[in-house]
């Protein structure tokens, strides 16, 4: 019997099968529900649990209720703050690259030359290899003893000593950007791409003949076509460059100082340098928090972008 | 249209430019992993190896030091540690392709119980698997930690296997409902109508002619359950369970391990997902393209 009865629901079909199909439905559902529930949102309640304690693992035997405490004293440091600011620079420069190189990787594949099919086989690549190997290979690239790109300045004549990039706050924060522009821009231009492909001949042929140039023709025929794909880019970006912890790890490792110290590094450092589980998960349920009304924001204004393109 | 001589130019001008931003780094490793490192640190870097070598494939493969290793620089312990790439590769394929397939049968069901069937507590299961999306992994990462730990799971395939189905599934469901709800239901209708029951529906009708979205929802959940690094560093201890990226990442940030040694490594690592991105390439960029273009 469904728990509630079903003919006070008026959008479920009443009828015969009702019952052997809610049986079937939610058998079907059964063992995506139960993974999810226990290893996704359970652990979120389990995450406040103990965020409202006092939880040290130096002291495992007290554990008293603390209530906000711990939320306060974590979002009220300035060292947060900071983060938070960085991570949100890197975001911005990263998701502004996506847009700009995605758009222009995607003309360029869209054209009719010989090497656009290699290309679009190529780029690929960098999204298929695991990010943790992305900041491995970026890493090794931009060393100061054995860097490939050290090796080629040098060999240009550019330098004439190896530079320790990643000793710079500045430029281990660019080495950052870098590695995750490489890895992420081709995701962005294969959908941009794919969009490009169904915008009709006919808009560019009549903009021709009445004299447009490349610009306006980009302007206004190209650019609306985009604006929608442009926007999910821009979404899936920005969450993706604001939890960026596999590239810290494996290149920075937060440094030099905490010039690279991002928000996720921020949190994993709580947790397991400063081993205080209360103020830990107060801080990655914050950030979930966080997370979670951006996704929000960006899906009504996706929602009112696709009002205003009439799909 | 005759398309200028100057744009031509242009044209493979930026595709040479793009080809080396895209493969450059990749030949580099592959460059590295053929020299040896007195070749590797020399200054400038030799582009071309004048002595290349396959000895660092060798050592890894068969886990006995060519002759050129025996010498002092090259025989480190801690270069020792790269030989447990091919351990961590066998771990890393075995966990992803069980996240693929467990993957692939759960969500068969799902998506086809969201798109084809009115059920109560439709919309609300629906929005809980959605949002699940959303949660950043270190949001989790301790209670997942606690709770394996209480199952008695830690260090072993099950940990990271039921970790991963549970970051994979909401995008795959999410994924397979739309692609379901692309695909015209006429068929399993009629076959209702002549008295299939619904899962001979399923496994006759519906399963054949989603088979390119399932293969795109595969390549997706076996590239995610492949590059997965925090769980997989958190949750296991040994080589007995350990996946590629940990392996990788300890040997590579050690800065006394062999550079060309641990590029070795990294190439082997990479084989796997670029093989399955590039065989899958065409539902991959569909199911993209379909799953986020408008």
């Amino acid at each position: 019997m469904p728990a509630v009865q079903a003919w006070r629901l008026p959008w479920v079909r009443i009828g015969p099968g009702t019952r052997r199909r809610h049986v079937f439905a939610y058998l079907s559902l059964l063992p995506a529900v139960v993974v999810i529930g226990l290893l996704t949102i359970y652990p979120v309640f389990y995450s406040v649990d103990l965020a409202l304690h006092k939880n040290v693992l130096t002291q495992p035997k007290q554990q008293p209720f603390v209530g906000g405490k711990n939320f306060v004293d974590v979002l009220s440091n300035p060292a947060l703050h900071r983060s938070l600011g960085r991570t949100a620079e890197f975001t911005l420069m990263t998701v502004g690259g996506n847009a700009v190189l995605g758009v222009l990787i995607a003309l360029l594949l869209n054209q009719r030359f010989a090497g656009a099919r290699v290309l679009q086989v190529l780029i690929l690549i960098p999204w298929a290899i695991p990010p943790v190997m992305t900041g491995i290979i970026w890493r090794w690239i931009f060393a100061g003893n054995v860097g490939v790109l050290n090796g080629a300045l040098y060999s240009l004549g550019l330098i004439d000593q190896y530079y320790s990039f990643f000793g710079n706050p500045t430029a281990a924060k660019l080495t950052l950007v870098v590695a995750q522009l490489w890895k992420n821009v081709p995701l962005a231009s294969i959908l941009l791409l794919a969009t490009l492909q169904v915008i009709p001949h006919e808009l560019y042929d009549a903009a021709r003949i009445d004299g447009s140039g490349a610009w306006a023709e980009f302007r206004y025929i190209t650019l609306p076509f985009l604006r929608p794909t442009l926007a999910v880019v821009l979404i899936l970006e920005t969450m993706v460059s604001f939890v960026t912890f596999d590239l810290i790890f494996a290149m920075t490792g937060g440094g030099p100082a905490d010039a690279t110290t991002f928000i996720a590094w921020y949190t994993y450092n709580e947790i397991f340098t400063n081993l205080n589980l209360g103020r830990g998960a107060a801080l990655a349920f914050s950030i979930a928090a966080l997370t979670l009304v951006m996704a929000v924001i960006y899906f009504q204004a996706l929602r009112s972008e696709s009002l205003y393109t009439d799909r | 249209m005759r398309v200028s001589k100057t744009r031509k130019v242009f044209l493979y001008l930026a595709s040479g430019v793009l080809a080396f931003w895209i493969m450059g780094p990749i030949l580099w490793i592959v460059d590295a992993s053929l020299q040896l490192d007195n070749e590797l640190f020399s200054i400038p870097p030799h582009w071309i190896p004048e002595n290349p070598t396959l000895d660092n494939y060798i050592f890894i493969i068969t886990r006995d030091p060519p002759a050129v290793y025996q010498r002092a620089e090259m025989g480190h312990r801690p270069s020792g540690d790269v030989l447990a790439v091919l351990p961590a590769l066998k771990n890393s394929i075995i966990v992803a392709g069980a996240v693929t397939i467990l993957n692939l049968a759960i969500t068969v069901f799902a998506a086809n119980a969201f798109s084809r069937l009115r059920f109560v507590g439709k919309n609300t299961t629906f929005g809980f698997i959605m949002t699940s999306r959303l949660i950043p992994a270190i949001a989790v990462a301790i209670p997942i930690f606690v709770i394996i730990k209480n199952l008695r799971l830690l260090d072993t395939y099950y940990a990271l296997i039921l970790t991963y189905l549970a970051f994979t599934l909401p995008f795959t469901i999410w994924f397979m409902t739309k692609f379901f709800e692309f695909m015209p239901s006429e068929l399993e209708d009629a076959a209702r109508v002549d008295g299939c029951t619904r899962l001979q529906a399923l496994y006759k009708i519906v399963i054949p002619l989603a088979a390119p979205g399932l293969a795109a929802s595969g390549a997706f959940a076996f590239m995610a359950a492949y590059s997965e690094f925090l769980f997989a560093v958190l949750l296991t201890k040994t080589i007995a369970s350990r996946t590629v990226p940990v392996v990788l990442t300890s040997v590579a940030i050690n800065d006394d391990v062999s550079y060309a040694l641990a590029s070795t490594g990294v190439v082997l690592a990479i084989l796997p997902p670029i093989a399955f991105a590039l065989l899958f390439r065409n539902y991959i960029t569909r199911g993209l393209s379909m799953a986020f273009g408008r």
